[in-house]
């Protein structure tokens, strides 16, 4: 990873050595607990500048408190989210959509999906995300007394719900999430063939799609007019890439965390499953505690942003993970503590930009833990074993092998 | 009670509506409707849970209506009460 010089506009006395990328605790760590390292932060000023905290290895400033994390990400006047983070791994220029568009340009697009993703339209998709669950979680509860939860549980179910909404066959999960994996996780050589292979897959299904409409995701776009015209060949693909992107693991990830944690804290774990009225809100604050991604914005204009001389280019890092544990903003960041009310956390941004696909998230959070807990009894981690997590670009966590023998 | 709706800082995060389902109403995109809401009796508690749960910090809890001062007066805001 390539050390970026700190820029000359940049006081040396801001520069911070904390990074998402290169700080302890970032790596890939058997029993590793990056979202606790990262809230070290908080120890330190509540901006700072870090020389090198994008994978590329671009410097950004840190934004450390939740209410400077959201004046950015509502300011979209002066931080743009046009970055084309997914065409620069081709060396191209085009916005996925509507992420990467700025208000105005980006409302209309954001209108055009919000229906289909909205509370209202998510609560219809209940049904068949409860019987996905359970059919995978029988499956596993009939065949031992052991699993690793990431492969036999969150991605079947999270990718599986994703791919019956894009319209995507569901006999190639495997594929899409090696894809997702490569872009997300991968290095320099796998993240841009990963990048391209995408790119041809959502070009050809919606060029299928142009010529014979199903009822899909990729046939609601191809066929959507905005502003009195189709959309564009670019504005297709930007939308495509980006749902293909967002949703592949981030509800995977999200529901693995949560299991580790119920893993290790079997008081927790148990009043869930006796009270699983609980689970709605205890599913916010576990939220909270394990976000997965953070946002970056670049600065389209000079701006002295409480004390830090922000300038034309700059990268902005509004981390979720950070955010979330501000001693500002929550009582006892550091403590999970499940019936916590009022849990303004950041885990699906703030702003504009807001997750487009949150509703839907939360209820397969919400539907997949009481799914488990009604049918997989005490569970631990595997004596023997280690769940391996993992900072960076997208916080992250393998090998998580649970038991209940 | 009332709760005083900034509709502009809105972005559908639609965590009133999951605390109060009786007391915020949300358009089909998921953007909590215009005008403040005045919260009956009953749902006093979980009126002001709900506006405690916006990210954006778009609804705002006034319990004496009668003593506050109108900062600045936006025509658009309409009483739905």
């Amino acid at each position: 990873m390539a050390i970026n010089q700190v820029p000359d506009h940049v006081p040396p006395e801001m520069v911070g050595d904390f990074s998402l990328f290169t700080s302890p605790g970032m790596s890939p760590t058997p029993n590793g607990d990056p979202h606790a390292a990262v809230a070290c932060v908080h120890a330190g000023a509540p901006i700072f500048y870090s020389p090198c905290n994008t994978r590329p290895g671009r410097g950004t400033w840190v934004i450390t408190r939740a209410a400077d994390q959201r004046r950015v990400l509502q300011d979209t006047e002066t931080f743009s989210s046009h970055r084309s983070t997914f065409a620069s791994a081709l060396g191209e220029n085009w916005p996925m959509i509507p992420l990467e568009l700025d208000p105005p340009a980006h409302r209309v697009f954001r209108s055009l999906l919000n229906p289909l993703l909205s509370p209202k339209r998510v609560t219809e998709l209940e049904p068949t995300i409860r019987e996905r669950a359970i059919t995978l979680i029988e499956g596993i509860a009939a065949s031992g007394t052991s699993c690793d939860v990431m492969k036999d549980f969150a991605f079947p179910f999270a990718v599986n719900i994703f791919l019956r909404f894009l319209g995507l066959p569901e006999h190639r999960l495997h594929t899409f999430v090696g894809w997702a994996r490569d872009l997300l996780h991968g290095d320099d050589v796998r993240r841009p063939a990963a990048a391209r292979t995408i790119v041809a897959f959502i070009d050809e299904l919606a060029a299928m799609r142009r010529n014979r409409p199903v009822d899909d995701f990729m046939s609601f776009i191809v066929q959507a007019q905005v502003e009195g015209r189709r959309l564009t060949d670019e504005e297709v693909r930007g939308m495509g890439v980006l749902l293909f992107v967002a949703g592949l693991d981030t509800v995977a990830t999200a529901i693995g965390f949560d299991l580790a944690y119920l893993a290790r804290n079997i008081k927790d774990q148990d009043l869930l499953r006796s009270e699983p009225d609980r689970i709605v809100l205890a599913a916010e604050e576990l939220l909270r505690a394990y976000p997965s991604v953070q946002m970056v914005r670049v600065a389209i204009k000079d701006i002295d942003f409480e004390g830090a001389p922000i300038r034309k280019g700059d990268y902005v890092s509004c981390a979720a993970m950070i955010a979330n544990r501000d001693p500002a903003e929550f009582e006892s960041p550091n403590t999970v503590d499940l019936s916590r009310e009022a849990n303004r956390h950041a885990s699906f941004g703030y702003g504009p930009h807001r997750c487009l696909g949150s509703h839907l998230a939360r209820r397969e959070i919400v539907i997949g833990l009481e799914e488990w807990l009604a049918r997989i009894p005490a569970f631990r981690i595997k004596e023997g074993t280690a769940p391996v997590a993992y900072g960076g670009h997208v916080f992250g966590i393998e090998n998580l092998i649970l038991d209940w023998s | 009670m009332r709760i005083i709706v900034h509709k502009a800082k809105c972005q559908g995060h639609a965590q009133c509506l999951a605390r109060a389902p009786g007391v915020f109403k949300l358009d089909d995109e998921g953007y909590i409707l215009p005008g403040d809401i005045e919260v009956a009796e009953g749902e006093q508690r979980l009126a002001s849970q709900g506006a405690r749960c916006c990210p954006e910090r778009a609804l705002e809890v006034d319990a004496t209506p009668a003593a506050r001062i109108e900062p600045d007066v936006d025509q658009s805001r309409v009483r739905r009460a």
